[in-house]
């Protein structure tokens, strides 16, 4: 059985534009990751920092399509922003904007972790 | 083959109806046309809503008919539900259930059901091929094990009627419970094999008329039987021929997945249906999968359900795999539909598929989702 995904959900996860890994660029680039298979998720984000701006986020996602739609969604309002800066990336903004169940929010908190690792992560490399 | 269908005795005798109704009623009655697909004489079929019901009347009709000569019932931790809900309904009625458990190949060994028998064992429920791994059980040599101790035999044959070779006297066993759907036929009717000399004490689970030899009541769906017979002869007619094409497009299938890397087969070698091959993919979350394959090609993944709360396989729990590893795990079927090209497309799909999602993945999800 599939379960029912909201356009949202179609969209973001078919084609995740900000899946796979900063490109080599200007600035230092930063990690957070949570790591719960067994709730459900296991992401990645990683953000190359210009002038103390996320430059370019981007995310590796193991989890369902609210998963991994999420994750786009978070990354896409990473960028333009200062780390820790940006707004609606907690689950309770990320769920009604995919209309992911109430059963999976689980996994959106494993996103949030995620993030504020990233948020908390010194700069690893240029 | 032309079927007549005659309404003057619709209401009538049950058994006469239902010759009536077949093409030929001489050589191809419907309970001619199931009985010989499973080696039975034909008064030994009794015509049910499905493999369910039959299960269910098999279990608690043998179980409360011999309540008074033993309370211990064994069957696996592998059955269908509806094996498994009756052990069950029998637990709450005071029985006591053995749950076997399954070897690494998902099969169940004789020797398992032999050691677990004991002088109150009245019944031993055992299926023949599974529905999600395609594992085929000995049931002859376990047969062989319950005759040998006076235990009543009873046999889930829902996925290898059709498929494979059936031959219920063989198996020695005392009920065999199968259905149309799964060899072709309608959906809405099945059979029960019952035993006819010795034939086993049933207690019914429903009254009012007395039909189908007192076992089981109710007016039987004649249009479904017809269908069921006519499922059951088309499905004799070539079985040797199709169980080999099916199955050598299943060992295709599985030749071509085998190229993505970290995957396994879960049941392994051995018996097995020709037409399901269960598979996990590491690294792999089953609902993505699912998804990614929409529109392309249509499979279960090993959780019950891809809600949040989607419970594991507990037949892929059974066999050991962890949580992860059955999420991991896709159940696809190949049947008389099948062609070369269809199971080319499906292999293309999920490599493809696979491949994304691995790409997706953060390092070091190979290693712990297996």
């Amino acid at each position: 059985m599939t379960a029912r995904y909201a356009e949202e959900v179609r969209r973001l996860g078919a084609q995740p534009a900000h899946a796979g890994d900063p490109a080599p660029g200007p600035g230092s680039v930063v990690a957070g990751e949570s790591a719960a298979p067994e709730r459900g998720a296991w992401v990645r984000f990683a953000a190359r920092i210009v002038d103390g701006t996320v430059e370019e986020a981007r995310f590796r996602a193991w989890g369902c399509p609210h998963v991994v739609a999420a994750c786009e969604l978070a990354a896409s309002r990473l960028e333009g922003h200062p780390l820790g800066g940006a707004q609606g990336l907690s689950a309770a903004a990320l769920a009604p904007a995919l209309g992911v169940p109430a059963e999976k929010w689980g996994r959106l908190l494993v996103i949030e972790d995620a993030l504020a690792a990233l948020a908390a992560a010194p700069a690893t490399s240029k | 083959m032309d079927v007549t269908f005659s309404t003057k005795k619709y209401s009538g005798p049950v058994r006469k109806t239902v010759h009536v109704l077949s093409s030929d009623p001489q050589n191809s009655s419907s309970p001619l046309q199931v009985a010989a697909l499973v080696g039975a004489p034909p008064d030994s079929i009794v015509f049910t809503s499905g493999a369910t019901e039959s299960d269910n009347l098999a279990l608690l009709g043998a179980a409360r008919a011999g309540r008074t000569r033993g309370r211990h019932v064994v069957t696996s931790r592998t059955e269908h539900k509806a094996v498994i809900d009756a052990c069950r309904q029998l637990e709450r009625e005071g029985f006591e259930v053995t749950w076997l458990r399954p070897g690494p190949d998902g099969r169940i060994a004789p020797a398992q059901v032999e050691d677990a028998l004991r002088p109150d064992t009245l019944i031993v429920s055992v299926m023949h091929g599974n529905n999600e791994i395609g594992v085929v059980n000995d049931v002859a040599a376990i047969g062989a094990a319950c005759r040998a101790r006076g235990v009543l035999l009873h046999v889930d044959a829902a996925q290898g009627v059709g498929k494979l070779p059936v031959d219920v006297v063989a198996w020695d066993a005392d009920l065999v419970a199968f259905t149309a759907h799964k060899l072709g036929g309608p959906k809405g009717v099945g059979a029960l094999y019952v035993r006819p000399k010795p034939r086993p004490a049933l207690q019914p689970l429903q009254f009012g008329g007395g039909h189908e030899r007192g076992y089981r009541s109710g007016t039987l769906a004649t249009h479904q039987i017809v269908g069921f017979g006519l499922a059951c002869e088309l499905a004799g007619a070539d079985l040797s021929a199709e169980e080999a094409r099916v199955r050598a497009l299943r060992e295709r299938l599985w030749a071509a997945l085998q190229t993505a890397g970290d995957v396994w087969r879960n049941g392994g070698a051995g018996p097995s249906l020709p037409g399901i091959l269960n598979v996990g993919f590491a690294g792999i979350e089953g609902e993505s999968l699912l998804w990614a394959l929409e529109g392309s090609v249509l499979a279960s993944s090993g959780s019950a359900c891809s809600s949040a709360s989607a419970e594991p396989s507990y037949v892929l729990k059974a066999l050991g795999l962890s949580d992860l590893g059955c999420q991991a795990s896709l159940r696809l079927s190949l049947g008389r539909w099948t062609r070369q090209e269809d199971v080319d497309r499906a292999a293309e799909a999920l490599l493809g598929a696979v491949a994304r999602l691995r790409s997706l993945a953060p390092a070091g999800v190979l290693e712990r989702i297996r």
